[in-house]
């Protein structure tokens, strides 16, 4: 589940999005450009609607944007597609009617694989995440932190070169955030896929990332890029380091003004 | 666990007080036999009636109607809420209006469809449906509310087709609702045709139950609306049954 060369690129150019809501055009996003090479992990923090979760979208194929382009793995993205993105949404938007395992081959089954291969893939991702045991859990059975395994284990089934991520910890409390992050490090560690991670929280985006990007207020311009050079793996230790902690207050000085 | 068993023991003493009391009171008689006669003569009266040709033609005749209406009423009442559901606009058009509808009290109309329908058994299917079709189209309205957006979205940014979402996205997350539609359109579709058959008709139990009442055929009258009683939970019981089995993940 190693991604290599180029396939997990990402190049956005000159991106622009405007929404038409109730007869009124609102500028979203203005001109976003950057490009992320495979195996990074970038994060993007900015004010409470700036965009980010919109932008997260438009990569994904979710939403089309107003002009602008982007690229993965060098082709155009015209639509979602799950062999090149895999998507973590805030809220684990698990079915709570299939088991831990059928979510986690739902991807799968949509495309009318095998079913052993299904089952034995799903196991592998509900492995990787750590839930081996918990195959035949329901939603309602697991904890916050498990149902954001298994949809991890959902994005990571078809092993995509690319994991976006929605603010995924953002429903979870503290302690089990960190442990989430720890988490989602050690996996992309193993698969050392494109992690692209919107968040509100600078500690944990300067925590979790190589590089984090900051947008500004509506409609949302990229204001900084910061390459967090804390060597890795990252601990806890490192948070109160002033290396940290000047990362944290050149970024929220950028979001205040 | 101990409560449980706790509260069901209460609901059966009750149930056993009341037919107790049944039973008792007019042998005692703290009641007049003659307007309340003992459960026991009751029931001896629902076996009699039981092996007559005649009532059972006359349930056949009741049940005849309620499977008919309710075949239509509850696919089209699902279907048109569905749709109009799907349609913001349609939905802000409609859903006022089906409320509206649904407040007025049904037995009011029933007049006019004797003079439509006459007092045959399309009147009694027609009034069936009417009776049936809002609370229908009203659970059908929250069972597509009932559908999340965001299992939606998850659905699409894995490349579902549109199949693909109405077969593993919205029939499973409507299930529970629409079965609770059903249940629902049958007591209103049961009620509805009843009440037709009491006002005016020449057969079905809910015709024998209005003579019965106006003859003062007690023994008969309360035989028929133990059945009537017993054939309602027991179809009730039965959807409920289904909806829990279905909704076992709701947890």
């Amino acid at each position: 589940m190693t991604t290599a060369g180029t396939l997990g690129n990402v190049d956005v150019s000159d991106l622009s999005h405007t929404y038409a809501a109730k007869g009124q055009k609102s500028k979203a996003l203005d001109s976003i450009s950057l490009n992320v090479e495979t195996g990074r992990f970038l994060s993007i923090v900015g004010p409470s609607g700036c965009g980010k979760s919109s932008l997260l979208m438009m990569l994904a194929g979710l939403i089309r944007p107003t002009s602008g382009s982007i690229r993965v793995g060098g082709r155009p993205m015209e639509g979602p597609d799950p062999s090149r993105i895999g998507v973590v949404f805030q809220e684990a938007s698990l079915y709570p009617w299939l088991t831990a395992q059928s979510n986690v081959e739902f991807p799968l089954s949509l495309r009318g694989v095998d079913k052993k291969i299904r089952q034995a893939r799903a196991l592998e991702a509900l492995a990787l995440v750590g839930l081996e045991g918990f195959a035949n859990s329901y939603p309602h059975e697991l904890s916050g932190g498990m149902k954001q395994r298994v949809s991890i284990a959902r994005g990571l089934v078809q092993d995509p070169p690319i994991l976006l991520m929605d603010e995924p910890f953002a429903a979870l409390d503290e302690q089990t955030r960190i442990t989430m992050g720890d988490e989602l490090l050690r996996i992309w560690d193993k698969t050392r896929k494109t992690v692209i991670f919107v968040t509100h929280g600078l500690s944990e985006a300067i925590y979790l990332s190589d590089e984090v990007i900051v947008l500004s207020g509506r409609p949302g311009r990229i204001l900084d890029r910061v390459e967090v050079d804390l060597p890795r793996p990252r601990t806890l230790e490192m948070m109160s380091e002033p290396r940290f902690v000047a990362l944290r207050e050149q970024i929220w000085r950028q979001i205040k003004s | 666990m101990r409560s449980e068993i706790k509260i069901t023991l209460l609901r059966i003493g009750i149930i056993l007080a009341v037919f107790g009391a049944w039973e008792f009171a007019p042998r005692v008689e703290l009641i007049d036999a003659r307007l309340l006669p003992p459960l026991s003569d009751v029931l001896a009266t629902l076996r009699q009636l039981l092996s007559t040709a005649k009532f059972w033609s006359h349930l056949a005749a009741t049940l005849h109607v309620t499977i008919v209406a309710f075949l239509i009423a509850v696919p089209l009442g699902a279907v048109l809420g569905i749709l109009i559901a799907e349609s913001r606009f349609a939905l802000e058009v409609f859903k006022p209006l089906i409320f509206f509808i649904f407040s007025i009290p049904k037995s009011i109309f029933l007049p006019i469809f004797i003079l439509v329908f006459g007092i045959a058994f399309w009147q009694k299917v027609a009034f069936g449906i009417f009776s049936t079709i809002f609370i229908v189209m009203m659970t059908a309205f929250a069972a597509v509310e009932s559908v999340r957006a965001d299992h939606l979205r998850v659905a699409r940014s894995y490349g579902a087709t549109t199949f693909q979402t109405v077969t593993r996205v919205y029939l499973p997350s409507m299930t529970p609702v629409l079965l609770e539609a059903v249940r629902l359109a049958m007591i209103f579709n049961f009620t509805g045709i009843l009440l037709a058959e009491m006002y005016a008709s020449r057969e079905g139990i809910g015709n024998v139950i209005g003579a019965w009442g106006q003859g003062f055929q007690l023994k008969q009258l309360l035989a028929a609306i133990l059945l009537v009683a017993g054939l309602s939970i027991i179809f009730n019981e039965t959807i409920r049954y289904f909806e829990r089995k279905c909704e076992h993940w709701r947890g």
